[in-house]
C-alpha cells in the first residue's frame, strides 16, 4: 500500500514534460510596432490571399473594401449624410434621367497613374460584361455609362430611379490600365492590388497574418497617419475575443457577451466599445398568405404579447432597445417620426389588449385556455430560428412565453441555415425570426418589407419579402419616391411609408441589431466612440465606406 | 505477390464507392452555397446580390449524372476544381495551407501518442502491478474520457493564460519570417508543445490499454514459457517474442489513426487556432462547397487507404503467418 501512496505518476510526468518545454518561453509578447493597427473583423483559420473588390465580398480579405478600393461617395451611416469621396459632386439632369458624376482631381493609383472618370466608367461596363459582378444589380435601372471629359461621367438611367444613386454611390472603382488585361475578373485572386484606398501595400503575407502597408500616394495629403495595418487569423469568435481582451488586437467587430466586466474592466483606462443601434432589424415574420396572420388584428395581438424589455434584456445583454413600431433602426435617424412611431401602441406589451383583439378576432378560448378557430382547431405555431444564433433562439423563446399566455401554443423550432433559409423563402412557415434589407434611404427597408412587386407566390424562393405582404398605400408611396429627388419630399414620402407601416404592421419589429465595435486606445487614437461619433466604429460597416472614414481618422499615440 | 495485388484491388474498389458517395452526400443537403453565404452576412447583403452569386458559382442545373461523371474525371485528373467559401481559389491552393499544419500536428501527437503508449503498454503488462500498472492506465483512462474540448480549453487557459508559458495560439508567431533556422524551428515547437501535449493526454490511454491487454495474454502463451524456458533474456522474450505479436491489434488501430491525420483534429484547431484541414472541413460544410468538401474527403480517403495498405504491409514484416500464406 505505501507504494501506491507515493505518488501520482501521470500528473507529476505531465507537468514536468510540459514545464520543461516551456522553459525560455516569455509571458509577456512584445506589442506589435508603433503606427501598426491590428484588426479582428473576419474569422478564419488561415489567410487565402485575394484582393479582388468586384467579386462576392464574402470571398475578398477585409481590407479590400474598407481601405484599399474607394467608393465614389462614402455614406456615413452614423450620421446619415453622403461624404464626397472619389466623386467631389453630382446633379440629376435630363429630368432625373441622367445622373452626371463630377470625379476627384489629383488622385492617383497607388502606381502613379493618375485617376480619371474613365476609371469609373470602366468599372461599371465591367459590370455590364460580367453580370456576376454586378452584386448591386445596377444594371438593373442603368442603360448606359459614358465619359464626357477626364473628370466627368455621365449615367444614363432606363427609367427615373432616384434610389439608385446610392448603389452607383456604394461602388468601389478600379483602375482601366490594370484590369483591362484580366482575363476573367470575376475569379482574379488581385494579389497585388493597384488602388486608391489609403492601405495598398501588401507588405506580408502568411497563412497566418497579413500586413498591408500606407498607401505612399494617398489622394488625402499627410493620411492616413497609421503605417500599417496587420491581421492576424483567428478561426472562432472565441479566440477572436480573447485575443482582443489580451490586447493582442486593437480594433475588432465581434459580438462579446457582457462586455463591461469581460473587455473594458480589465483596462478600464484603454479598453473602450460602442454598439450605436445602426445594424439591420431584427423582425418577426409571420405569414400573411396563411390565416390567421393575414388578419392586422391577429398579427398586432401577435406584437402585444412581447415583453421586449425582458427581449432585449435576455437575448441581447440589453445591447439594444425595444424597437417601435416604424420599425427604423438609429440608422435612419434622419428620416424617422417620433410622433408616428407613437401613434403605433401594437409594440407595447399589453396582455389584455392582445387577448381582446385575438377574441375580437374570432379566435376564441375553448375551455381548456387554448385559443381556437372559428372550425375548433387549436391555434399552435413553430417560431423558426437559425440554429446556433443564440440571440434568436433565446428572443423566440421570450416570444414563445409570450404567446402562450394568451393562449397560443407555440414551440420554438432551429435549423441550420441552409435548410432555415430554404424554408423562410419559400413561405413555408407561420412564425419566423428574421432581418431586415437596409440602405441610406428607407425605400429600401420597407420595400422588402410591403411591396407588391415584392411579393413571389409561395413555393418560389423569394429573396426578400418572405411574408409575402404587399400594401397598396405603400406600393404608391414607393412609386413616388423612386421619382423624388428632393429630400423634402423624400421625407414626407418617407413619413407616409411609416404611417402605412404603423397601420398595417405587414411584419413585427423586435429590435435594432447594434453595430459592434471594440478598441483599445492605448496604442491609437481617434476612434468614434458616443462623446465624438463622427462614424460608425465598426469594421464590420465597410460595404458603403464606413471603414474609410475610420481609418483616415486614426492616430499613433 | 498475389496477397499484395488482392489488397490493392480491395482498396481501388474502396476509392471508388468512397468518391461516389463523396458526390453524393453533399447534394443531399438543402440549399446552395450561394445561400450559405448569405448565412454570414446577416442581411447585410442586398437581396440583388444573390443572382449574382449564383452567376457566379455557375450552378449548374446539368443532370446529376453528368455532375458525376464530370465529377470523376476531374478527380482522375487531379483538377479538384474551384472552392466556393474561399471564390476564387483552386481547392489544391485552399487545402494546401493548412496540410503541412495539420500532418505536423496530428501527425507527431499519432506518433508521440502510439510510441509512448504501447511502451508504457508493455512495462505495464511485463511488470504486472507495479506503480505503472496499477496507477497510469486509471490516470489516463480518467483523463481522455474529458471531453477534449474541455482538455484543451482548461490547459490553454492554465498554461496558456495564467502561467504563460505557452503562445494562445497559431502555428508561429506573427513576427518570425518562416524559414528553416533555428528561431523558426523552435518557435514552431513551442506553438504546438501545448496542443500536441493536449492530445497525446487525450489518447495516451488507449494505446496503453490496448498493449497492456495483449501483452498480458501473449505473456501466457506456450511459445513464451518456451522462450522463457529455454533461457533467453528477458528483454529478448519481452521485445522479440511478446511485444511483437501484441502488436498486431495496435499497429491496426495506427493505420486508422494515421488515416484520419489528414482529416485535422477540428477541436484542437478550434481552441488553438492552428492553421489545419479540420476547420477548413468545418467552413467547407457550413458553405455548402462542394468543391471543397470533395477535396478534403478525397485525401482523407486516400491517407486512410494508404495508411492500411501500409498496416498491411506492416503485418507481412510482423506476422509470419500472413507471410506464408501469401507467398
Amino acid at each position: 500500500m505505501s507504494r501506491r501512496a507515493r505518488s501520482h505518476p501521470a500528473a507529476c510526468a505531465v507537468i514536468l514534460l510540459l514545464a520543461s518545454v516551456a522553459a525560455g518561453c516569455t509571458r509577456e509578447k512584445p506589442p506589435p510596432p508603433r503606427g501598426v493597427l491590428v484588426v479582428s473583423q473576419e474569422q478564419q483559420a488561415s489567410w487565402i490571399r485575394n484582393f479582388n473588390p468586384l467579386t462576392t465580398a464574402t470571398a475578398a480579405r477585409w481590407p479590400t473594401l474598407a481601405g484599399i478600393y474607394e467608393p465614389l461617395l462614402v455614406f456615413n451611416s452614423v450620421r446619415a449624410e453622403y461624404v464626397p469621396w472619389l466623386a467631389t459632386a453630382h446633379e440629376w439632369r435630363e429630368a432625373n434621367r441622367v445622373l452626371r458624376m463630377t470625379t476627384r482631381d489629383s488622385v492617383l493609383w497607388s502606381d502613379g497613374r493618375p485617376f480619371t472618370a474613365r476609371d469609373v466608367a470602366f468599372t461599371f461596363n465591367l459590370l455590364q460584361r460580367f453580370p456576376a459582378l454586378d452584386r448591386r444589380g445596377v444594371w438593373g435601372f442603368l442603360s448606359d455609362v459614358r465619359t464626357v471629359d477626364d473628370r466627368t461621367v455621365d449615367f444614363r438611367f432606363q427609367r427615373v430611379f432616384i434610389p439608385g444613386f446610392d448603389e452607383i454611390a456604394a461602388q468601389q472603382i478600379v483602375p482601366e490600365h490594370h484590369w483591362k488585361d484580366v482575363e476573367d475578373p470575376v475569379s482574379y485572386p488581385n494579389e497585388n492590388p493597384v488602388a486608391t484606398g489609403p492601405f495598398t501595400e501588401v507588405r506580408v503575407f502568411r497563412n497566418q497574418v497579413y500586413e498591408l502597408g500606407r498607401n505612399p500616394r494617398y489622394w488625402q495629403r499627410g493620411l492616413p497617419r497609421v503605417e500599417a495595418l496587420r491581421f492576424p487569423a483567428y478561426p472562432s469568435n472565441d479566440r477572436a475575443t480573447l485575443a482582443l481582451v489580451y490586447d493582442e488586437v486593437d480594433w475588432a467587430g465581434n459580438f462579446v457577451p457582457a462586455i463591461e466586466r469581460v473587455y473594458v474592466r480589465r483596462q478600464p483606462e484603454n479598453h473602450r466599445y460602442w454598439f450605436p443601434l445602426t445594424g439591420s432589424s431584427i423582425f418577426l415574420y409571420a405569414n400573411t398568405t396563411r390565416a390567421p396572420f393575414d388578419d392586422v388584428r391577429v398579427r398586432q395581438a401577435v406584437s402585444m404579447s412581447i415583453d421586449r424589455d425582458l427581449l432585449v434584456d435576455v437575448a441581447l445583454y440589453r445591447y439594444s432597445r425595444p424597437a417601435d413600431a416604424t420599425g427604423l433602426s438609429d440608422a435612419y435617424v434622419a428620416w424617422h417620426d417620433s410622433s408616428i412611431a407613437a401613434s403605433g401602441d401594437w409594440v407595447r406589451f399589453d396582455v389584455a389588449r392582445a387577448n381582446a383583439l385575438l377574441d375580437e378576432a374570432g379566435l376564441r378560448r375553448g375551455e381548456d385556455g387554448r385559443r381556437r378557430r372559428a372550425d375548433g382547431t387549436p391555434l399552435r405555431y413553430e417560431i423558426l430560428c437559425v440554429a446556433g444564433w443564440s440571440d434568436w433562439v433565446r428572443a423566440a423563446q421570450v416570444i414563445a412565453r409570450g404567446l402562450e399566455a394568451v393562449g397560443v401554443r407555440a414551440s420554438v423550432r432551429t435549423y441550420d441555415f441552409s435548410a432555415w433559409f430554404q424554408r423562410v423563402q419559400a413561405g413555408d412557415f407561420d412564425l419566423s425570426l428574421g432581418w431586415s434589407f437596409e440602405g441610406p434611404t428607407p425605400y429600401t427597408f420597407y420595400r422588402w418589407l410591403m411591396a407588391s412587386s415584392t411579393v413571389k407566390p409561395l413555393g418560389e424562393a423569394s429573396m426578400g419579402n418572405w411574408h409575402r405582404y404587399g400594401s397598396p398605400a405603400a406600393d404608391q408611396a414607393l412609386h413616388a419616391f423612386e421619382l423624388e429627388a428632393d429630400p423634402a419630399r423624400q421625407k414626407r414620402l418617407a413619413d407616409e411609408l411609416q404611417r402605412t407601416f404603423v397601420k398595417e404592421a405587414p411584419a413585427i419589429p423586435l429590435y435594432p441589431n447594434p453595430s459592434w465595435a471594440e478598441y483599445s486606445v492605448a496604442r491609437f487614437s481617434g476612434f468614434p466612440s458616443q462623446e465624438n461619433p463622427y462614424a460608425d466604429p465598426s469594421p464590420n460597416k465597410l460595404d458603403r465606406g464606413d471603414c474609410l472614414l475610420v481609418l483616415t481618422a486614426l492616430t499613433p499615440r | 505477390m498475389t496477397y499484395i495485388l488482392r489488397r490493392l484491388g480491395f482498396y481501388l474498389l474502396s476509392a471508388w464507392v468512397a468518391l461516389t458517395i463523396n458526390f453524393l452526400l453533399p447534394r443531399l443537403m438543402p440549399g446552395d452555397p450561394a445561400t450559405a453565404l448569405f448565412a454570414r452576412f446577416r442581411g447585410q447583403l442586398a437581396p440583388e446580390a444573390m443572382q449574382a452569386l449564383r452567376e457566379t458559382f455557375g450552378l449548374t442545373q446539368a443532370p446529376l449524372l453528368t455532375q458525376y461523371l464530370t465529377s470523376l474525371r476531374h478527380v482522375l485528373t487531379g483538377d479538384l476544381g474551384i472552392s466556393v467559401a474561399y471564390f476564387p481559389s483552386p481547392v489544391s491552393t485552399v487545402i494546401g495551407t493548412g496540410l503541412v499544419w495539420t500532418v505536423l500536428l496530428a501527425g507527431s501527437a499519432v506518433a508521440i501518442s502510439f510510441t509512448i503508449g504501447t511502451l508504457l503498454g508493455l512495462v505495464a503488462a511485463w511488470w504486472r502491478r507495479g506503480w505503472v500498472d496499477t496507477w497510469l492506465p486509471s490516470a489516463l483512462v480518467f483523463l481522455g474520457s474529458f471531453p477534449y474540448f474541455w482538455l484543451a480549453m482548461v490547459a490553454l487557459f492554465v498554461f496558456g493564460f495564467t502561467l504563460g508559458w505557452f503562445p494562445l495560439g497559431h502555428a508561429y508567431a506573427d513576427d518570425v519570417v518562416p524559414a528553416f533556422s533555428t528561431a523558426f524551428v523552435t518557435d514552431v515547437v513551442r506553438h504546438a508543445a501545448l496542443p500536441v501535449a493536449t492530445m497525446v493526454l487525450a489518447t495516451l490511454g488507449g494505446w496503453l490499454l490496448s498493449m497492456r491487454n495483449t501483452t498480458i495474454a501473449v505473456l501466457g502463451s506456450d511459445y513464451v514459457n518456451l522462450a522463457r524456458a529455454k533461457g533467453l533474456s528477458p528483454a529478448r522474450v519481452a521485445l522479440r517474442y511478446a511485444a511483437r505479436n501484441a502488436l498486431l491489434p495496435s499497429v491496426t488501430g495506427l493505420g486508422m489513426a494515421l488515416g484520419f491525420v489528414l482529416g485535422g483534429s477540428l477541436l484542437t484547431e478550434i481552441v488553438f487556432s492552428y492553421p489545419g484541414q479540420g476547420y477548413l472541413l468545418v467552413q467547407a460544410v457550413r458553405n455548402q462547397d462542394y468543391p471543397l468538401m470533395q477535396g478534403i474527403f478525397l485525401v482523407i480517403t486516400l491517407a486512410v487507404l494508404a495508411a492500411n495498405f501500409l498496416v498491411d504491409l506492416a503485418y507481412l514484416w510482423l506476422d509470419p503467418r500472413i507471410r506464408e500464406s501469401a507467398t
